[in-house]
């Protein structure tokens, strides 16, 4: 029992479930729950209070973002009407911003946090330092990434037919 | 109207940043002797930090992992030291010993040859080379002393180090927290490109100057060499300064052996062969092993930064010239970029496009 004792107290149940929640996004399907801790090593932790904007529409990307608590709101500003509208909400376990990981191109939406909310980064820099000294997990993520790009190509294009 | 106090406003908002910028600087040049230990502590705690996170990501609260590793590594560095130390002890008092032997002979050696270059080429006479060599000589015992007191730094650079670890990016993080948060991003992207060049240079000259030293004490030692650990460790040492590690190995062992089998050739040819094979294999195997995730710096920048950090801060300014050109060199390709990109100083970068269409 004092064993037990000491060892929760060493132990940080907070990785745990930081772990638990990485096996569960989409990005990482294909991860074994081992290997996800250098994945967690290379992810950046930040809390976003509730109104603060991660990016704006034309700032270059350089990370991807993964809600981990609270709620981010994307918006996309009409060229033409000058009006911003909200394009998607983005809830935790879901991740935006995945085509800064491919291309440092301006980002097409403006991002803020509409509760107070707690994200993780994976930078470019840090995705190719883990396609190079962990080639078992990089090219995964790699892979993963290209399947949600062709799913995400393939709404684009069935959505004129399906309305 | 309005837009000027806007604009006031804009400008008021840098004040206090402005300010406690410039006081820690003033802080900084008035302290400078007092601030030395904890910028060797931070480099140290930057060394060590992937250590602490390997073992923060597999579940161990950061005091009790920075704990463990001072109580493993410090038993066992203690122990390392201690008999180094001991080791150290015997063959520096027995080089104080030998030294005013070793200094007559080397100066001889000089004379004869002073004498013979001035018979050859007059002119050296003006150079009075024989009263420098006597006067440096002199200097040698005093030198390797003096940096004894050095070693105080051994003691309290882990403890202010310690308390870094646990306090870990602490401050930094709260830096960041507290500014814009749009620009968030930017600096973490930043501070990970700083980071991922920076760290393995640092890592990876280290793992190399160890190396470096096992080599050369085995090496030394087999070839019945005296004060094979003093020399070791200097070559240990040096070769944290690029170039400089097997031409001090080679250098000093040639004198030692000189001196010590009595003018022999075979002793040195052996070494100097020895501290070729060492330079052939860091240049061939170790480096591009260990480094080649660090910066790449071209020669010329190296030696120009040498030079540079020599003259800024002695001895210490070049062990940390190179980490410090690393990191220059990252910020100024960052800033190049960012000029380029949020600057628009080039047009837009064009998206990869394809003219086949989804199927």
């Amino acid at each position: 029992m004092g064993l037990l004792n000491i060892l929760s107290h060493i132990y940080d149940e907070e990785i745990l479930a930081k772990l638990t929640f990485l096996k569960g996004i989409k990005l990482f399907d294909g991860i074994k729950k081992r290997q996800l801790i250098h994945v967690l090593e290379s992810l950046q932790e930040r809390t976003y209070l509730k109104g603060e904007t991660l990016f704006a529409q034309g700032d270059i990307g350089r990370a991807l973002f993964i809600v981990f608590s609270g709620k981010i709101a994307l918006s996309r500003l009409d060229p033409v009407t000058q009006k911003s509208s909200v394009i998607a909400q983005v809830h935790p376990g879901e991740f935006f911003g995945e085509m800064a990981l491919l291309e440092e191109m301006p980002r097409t939406a403006t991002a803020h946090a509409t509760e107070d909310t707690k994200v993780f980064m994976l930078f470019k820099i840090k995705l190719e330092s883990l396609l190079f000294a962990r080639p078992a997990i990089g090219v995964v993520i790699a892979a993963q990434l290209a399947k949600i790009l062709s799913a995400r190509l393939r709404a684009i294009i069935e959505k004129p037919i399906a309305e | 109207m309005q837009t000027e106090t806007q604009q006031k406003k804009s400008y008021a908002q840098f004040l206090l940043p402005v300010f406690v910028g410039v006081a820690a600087l003033y802080f900084i040049v008035l302290a400078k002797a007092a601030i030395f230990p904890f910028v060797l502590s931070a480099a140290l705690a930057y060394i060590l930090s992937p250590m602490i996170k390997y073992f923060e990501v597999r579940g161990i609260k950061r005091t009790y992992a920075v704990a463990g590793l001072y109580i493993g590594a410090g038993a066992f560095l203690f122990l390392v030291v201690y008999l180094l130390m001991s080791f150290l002890s015997l063959e520096l008092e027995a080089l104080k010993q030998d030294w005013p032997s070793y200094a007559e002979r080397i100066q001889v050696f000089v004379t004869k040859m002073n004498a013979k270059w001035v018979k050859d080429y007059p002119f050296l006479a003006s150079l009075r080379l024989e009263a420098k060599l006597d006067h440096l000589l002199g200097l040698v015992p005093q030198l390797i002393l003096s940096l004894l007191p050095m070693m105080t730094l051994l003691f309290i650079v882990p403890f202010i180090t310690f308390f870094m670890l646990v306090g870990g990016a602490g401050i930094l993080d709260y830096l960041v927290d507290h500014l814009p948060a749009r620009h968030a991003e930017i600096i973490h992207h930043i501070a990970s490109r700083i980071d991922g060049s920076l760290g393995n240079y640092l890592r990876g000259i280290l793992t190399e100057a160890f190396v470096i030293f096992l080599i050369a004490f085995t090496g030394l030692l087999l070839m019945g060499l005296n004060y094979a650990a003093v020399i070791a460790i200097l070559i240990g040492m040096s070769s944290l300064i690029p170039y400089l590690g097997a031409i001090v190995g080679a250098v000093l062992s040639s004198i030692v052996a000189y001196l010590q089998f009595g003018g022999a050739i075979l002793p040195i040819v052996k070494i100097l062969a020895f501290f070729t094979g060492i330079r052939f294999f860091d240049d061939w195997f170790l480096q591009p092993y260990i480094m080649k995730k660090a910066v790449d710096l071209n020669p010329a920048i190296i030696l120009l930064a040498l030079m540079a950090g020599a003259e800024i801060g002695g001895i210490w300014g070049v062990i940390f010239s190179i980490p410090v050109t690393c990191i220059i060199k990252e910020i100024m390709q960052i800033a190049i970029e960012l000029q380029e990109t949020e600057f628009r100083w080039k047009p837009k970068p064009e998206p990869t496009r394809i003219s086949i269409p989804y199927t």
